[in-house]
């Protein structure tokens, strides 16, 4: 009884606010917990059921399901249609959906040929009813009725089946109106900024689920565990500097605006493709603006200024990279166009090396690693080994000599590893006040806005690049923790539901923004707690920024995009209109 | 589509990194948030760069060092002079270890509640050193350099870790103009704990130590000395010729000749082996404070270096703690307690810290121990008789080590054979001349010391 008085009791003995303060170090962590568990079972729990887009009918009668809208075909036992036929080849054909619902088949270099109706193609359109041949297989590509689509979406399960998304938001509006309120208590005289950014999350989160409600969408996953880490850090925000949570705001507006156009263009190929040349332009000339008009901040030149609002063109570029990365499979496997890739990301590399920006270079570097990979498919895997260890060797070789000519950067790398050993000067200052606050914030933290940390920002970065540190110390440990568990879910998910992705354009797209994303975590948390050199990266949603909220917001758009569950995404078309009445 | 779907294995190995990161890092914290909470500069538990823990006081109670308003020390100058080494100064230039090793249990850190749960004050550090028994063995020094070290080898306290010089940390000294003489040369080091010595004769103890074990029947041996000895071309010389004498009398006119003999008998490897017994080379955690390691290296050695190595010469060096505890293993049987010096830490009135007796290894055999330990005895009947102390059979051993032209330390190891008074002692003086001159009659003035402490706890 004791211990348990002691434990709600505060500086001035057992008040309200100590009482409330306690329960809040409790029931926060057990709110995020089950908030994240909630959406865990249902992003990484989901049967992974395929959707039948077509079917192909052998002369022996047998149908085949086409289950993509991009499929490979041929004898190898990982093609999409296996047809295991000696004159067949490994790869032999793509056969691929358009936008409007007909189908293309393109001849990747099989031996034999391919003839749709008797007519040898190298890339040409394919009706229902056509008979196709590879090498002399004979089959016929016949359509999925209606009442056969209608069915499928109403046997396929559910997004948010089981895991009512609505209450998963729920918990997360409790959550949110707890760590509101303790704030005010906290922060009375930052009462206004808290409570309007607060309100206005609240009301934007609510919006978009109803309005996603309305289009018969129901997996809001993604989204809440956005929302949950935007939400930690908005109290950061509020912790270390309320007047910026305005800015915050703004940046999560636009940043949401970018995720729904975003998203909506993702649900065509046609629509996506024609925006990646849009997106390569347009990173081409934010890095030019940013070499031309970069002012310096903490050593990295890789910020502009507008008057007196300032971002960084590199997160933006982020989105641009992966969308200009995409790649649809009848390009990928016929082996083009992965060099005028590579000769982009070297010039994004460059920029970033000039910029003096090595955190963002490490992470395109990841980003890009995560793309070829993908794109690689029949390519003769020894070049992009080659390109990738080229790149990492021009990387390194920036790094050395910026190691060698600017002395912050040297001085955050020459003390990795030993950080105990300087903790007064630039090599292990940030971080062991890092260590020595999350010590001090134990598994349920100090409360918002009663931390140390608070005093490092800004120029200290406690806020951003130690941001770990911040919620670890006023949040707990287990707070962050979690957050960390929020963002590998969405990594896992992303992993999860490739096997059921509609075009590589998706996979490829989702599985390189989760790499870039997981990457920055990595960097961030791990620089923090000295298991690698600092680099000044910022935790997606949670680092005080604007330009890397509106980043993050857009990323997740791709993730939207790979979500095939039934009636999950709106990201993603339904298979058919019916599937709105089930 | 599938075997592009395959290759999104990079963001599963991104995810795993992150994942295995992250535990790594909980590990971490479980293993070492109290260390990082109450490290140098911690801003949730030092005010104004002082770490805000408490008092530390003495096993009786006196009060040696108080962390409130600018930190206050002990009320005589003498006193805060015999601690300066454990309280520390405030110019930071001598550390308060043992504060820092106990800070996270006197300011009543947990790990799960973080500083939440700290105690604003109310912090003590219970100390097993005797402030008193410090005072005397200080002025027993008199103003040179070296240590003395008592501890009771059955349950391990540390009743006296002299360190001198020192000073009043009220009125430090100005190195930089008043240290012409080089009288205050090494005054920030703890010598006891952070210094190696040349041992001298007091190393005869582990050569015989190795020999008894190869051949039990060395006590009944007698020895000739012609006053010297050439091994390997070297002469080993003694002060005069001993003539013919038994072990126990070897050992009582520390006869060189005899024990190079017995060195080279015994061979480098039972040597070897018996150094590493002692743990010699070994770094001791000692609450906090890391003893120096000591040397012994025979790689190479030829006849003539063996024989020197087993008089305590060559490139022999010994920590006098280490050595201390190898005292208290021969009274003991081959085994002592491992010496600790903070008995109890207490946060807001609640016992957070209690010290429990853990035992050294076996160091010796158990029939060399009492062998030794009876030659030990005949020693100070014969030789120390100003070691003696009425009713207390004190066991020791002196030497005289060369460590230049003419600069000896003078050193003095043994133990009271006695279980009132389990005590194992070591004094070293630099530049202090013969051993036992110089330092029996300070071992007796700190011992007796001690019995007094202890006859005013029963």
């Amino acid at each position: 009884m004791e211990a348990i008085l002691d434990f709600f009791r505060g500086a001035d003995g057992l008040t309200f606010l100590s009482v409330y303060q306690s329960a809040l170090r409790l029931a926060l962590p057990i709110l995020a917990l089950f908030l994240v568990i909630r959406s865990a079972r249902s992003l990484l729990g989901f049967r992974r059921e395929p959707e039948v887009w077509a079917w192909l009918r052998l002369a022996t009668g047998e149908l085949l399901p086409v289950t993509h809208w991009e499929n490979l075909m041929g004898r190898r036992k990982s093609a999409d249609i296996v047809l295991d036929f000696v004159t067949v080849s490994k790869n032999h054909a793509v056969l691929s959906r358009q936008d409007d619902g007909s189908w293309m088949l393109t001849d990747i270099g099989g031996k034999g040929k391919v003839e749709v109706n008797g007519r040898q193609v190298l890339n040409g359109p394919v009706d229902y009813g056509d008979t196709l041949s590879l090498a002399g297989l004979e089959m016929v590509l016949e359509p999925v009725s209606k009442e056969e689509a209608r069915l499928q979406a109403n046997s396929r399960t559910r997004a948010g089946k089981g895991n009512s998304p609505g209450l998963t938001l729920l918990l997360l509006t409790v959550f949110q109106l707890l760590v509101a309120l303790e704030l005010v208590f906290n922060r009375p005289d930052d009462r206004i900024p808290v409570v309007t950014s607060f309100g206005i999350t609240l009301g934007v989160e609510w919006a978009m689920f109803i309005a996603q409600k309305l289009i018969h969408r129901s997996g809001f996953e993604v989204e809440t565990i956005a929302f949950f880490l935007v939400t930690i850090g908005l109290g950061v925000c509020a912790s270390a500097n309320a007047d910026a949570l305005y800015k915050q705001l703004i940046a999560m507006g636009i940043g949401i605006a970018i995720f729904l156009v975003l998203g909506f263009c993702l649900r065509d190929q046609e629509k996506a493709k024609r925006l990646r040349l849009v997106a390569a332009a347009a990173g081409i000339l934010l890095f030019l603006a940013n070499l031309a008009l970069g002012r310096s901040i903490n050593g990295s030149r890789n910020w502009i200024f507008i008057g007196s609002f300032s971002f960084q063109p590199s997160e933006l570029v982020k989105i641009c990279f992966i969308l200009a990365g995409t790649s649809t499979m009848d390009r990928i496997v016929t082996r083009r166009n992965l060099w005028s890739f590579v000769i982009y990301t070297a010039f994004i590399g460059g920029c970033l090396v000039v910029l003096n920006d090595f955190g963002a270079a490490a992470i395109f570097f990841v980003g890009f690693l995560a793309i070829a990979l993908l794109r690689s498919s029949s390519y003769p895997s020894a070049v992009l080994i080659l390109v990738g260890v080229g790149m990492l060797a021009v990387l390194v070789l920036a790094a050395v000599l910026a190691i060698r000519h600017f002395p912050h950067v040297a001085d955050r790398f020459s003390g990795y590893g030993h950080v105990w050993e300087h903790p007064f000067d630039n090599k292990g200052y940030q971080q062991t006040k890092s260590l020595m606050c999350i010590a001090a914030g134990g598994l349920f933290g100090l409360g918002l806005g009663n931390g140390w940390m608070q005093y490092m920002a800004g120029a200290g970065a406690s806020d951003t690049d130690l941001v770990f540190a911040y919620v670890c110390e006023e949040w707990g440990l287990l707070m962050g923790v979690m957050m960390i568990f929020a963002l590998a879910m969405l990594g896992l998910f992303v992993v999860r539901s490739a096997k059921v992705a509609r075009s590589s354009l998706y996979t490829i797209g989702a599985s390189a923004a989760m790499s870039i994303l997981m990457m920055q975590a990595i960097l961030n948390v791990f620089g923090t707690v000295d298991f690698l050199p600092l680099t000044g990266v910022t935790f997606p949603f949670v680092s005080n920024g604007g330009s890397s909220m509106m980043s993050c917001w857009g990323l997740m758009a791709f993730l939207k995009a790979c979500d095939t569950r039934q009636n999950a995404s709106f990201a993603v078309k339904l298979s058919t209109k019916e599937g709105d009445k089930a | 589509m599938k075997s592009i779907s395959k290759r999104t294995y990079f963001a599963l190995i991104l995810a795993c990194i992150l994942l295995f990161g992250v535990l790594t890092f909980v590990i971490r914290y479980f293993l070492y948030a109290d260390r990082w909470v109450s490290f140098a500069g911690s801003p949730h538990v030092y005010t104004n760069g002082k770490l805000d823990t408490g008092e530390i006081v003495d096993r009786s109670g006196v009060v040696l060092y108080t962390s409130a308003s600018d930190r206050t020390y002990a009320d005589s100058a003498s006193l805060r002079k015999a601690v300066l080494h454990l309280t520390g100064d405030r110019a930071g230039n001598i550390p308060a270890r043992v504060l820092q090793a106990y800070a996270s249990k006197l300011f009543g850190y947990d790990k799960l509640n973080g500083t939440a749960a700290m105690e604003a004050s109310g912090g003590l550090l219970r100390l097993t050193v005797s402030a008193q028994v410090q005072a005397i063995a200080m002025q027993a020094m008199d103003g040179r350099k070296g240590a003395v070290g008592v501890y009771n080898y059955r349950t391990g306290e540390i009743l006296c870790a002299v360190s001198s010089p020192s000073f009043d940390p009220l009125d430090p000294p100005d190195l930089s103009t008043g240290n012409t003489d080089g009288r205050w040369d090494g005054v920030y080091v703890y010598r006891f704990f952070h210094s190696a010595y040349t041992p001298g004769s007091i190393f005869k103890l582990t050569t015989l130590a190795a020999a008894l074990d190869l051949d039990p029947g060395l006590a009944e041996r007698t020895f000739t000395c012609e006053g010297s000895l050439v091994l390997n071309g070297e002469r080993i010389t003694c002060p005069k010729a001993h003539g013919e004498l038994t072990l126990r009398e070897a050992l009582a006119s520390s006869c060189n000749c005899t024990f190079a003999q017995i060195a080279v008998q015994t061979g480098k490897r039972p040597l070897s082996a018996q150094a590493e017994a002692e743990r010699l080379e070994e770094s001791l955690n000692i609450d906090g404070i890391h003893t120096s390691r000591g040397h012994f290296d025979l790689d190479g050695a030829g006849d003539n270096d063996l024989a020197w190595a087993g008089i305590g010469q060559y490139t022999d060096l010994v920590n006098p703690c280490q050595y201390m505890v190898y005292m208290g293993a021969i009274a003991g049987g081959g085994k002592a307690a491992e010496p600790w010096l903070v008995r109890s830490a207490e946060c807001g009135g609640e016992e957070t810290y209690t010290a429990e007796t853990e035992q050294t290894p076996q160091m010796l055999s158990a029939s060399a121990a009492s062998v030794l330990k009876e030659l030990m005895r005949y020693n100070v009947e014969k030789v120390y008789s100003a070691a003696e102390i009425p009713g207390v059979r004190v066991c020791a051993k002196s030497g005289t080590a060369e460590v230049g032209s003419d600069a000896n330390t003078a050193t003095f190891a043994g133990f009271l054979d006695d279980e009132r008074y389990p005590l194992a002692f070591i004094v070293v003086v630099e530049e202090g001349g013969a051993g036992s001159s110089t330092c029996a009659p300070i071992a007796r003035a700190v011992l007796e010391a001690c019995i007094n402490v202890m006859d005013g706890e029963r």
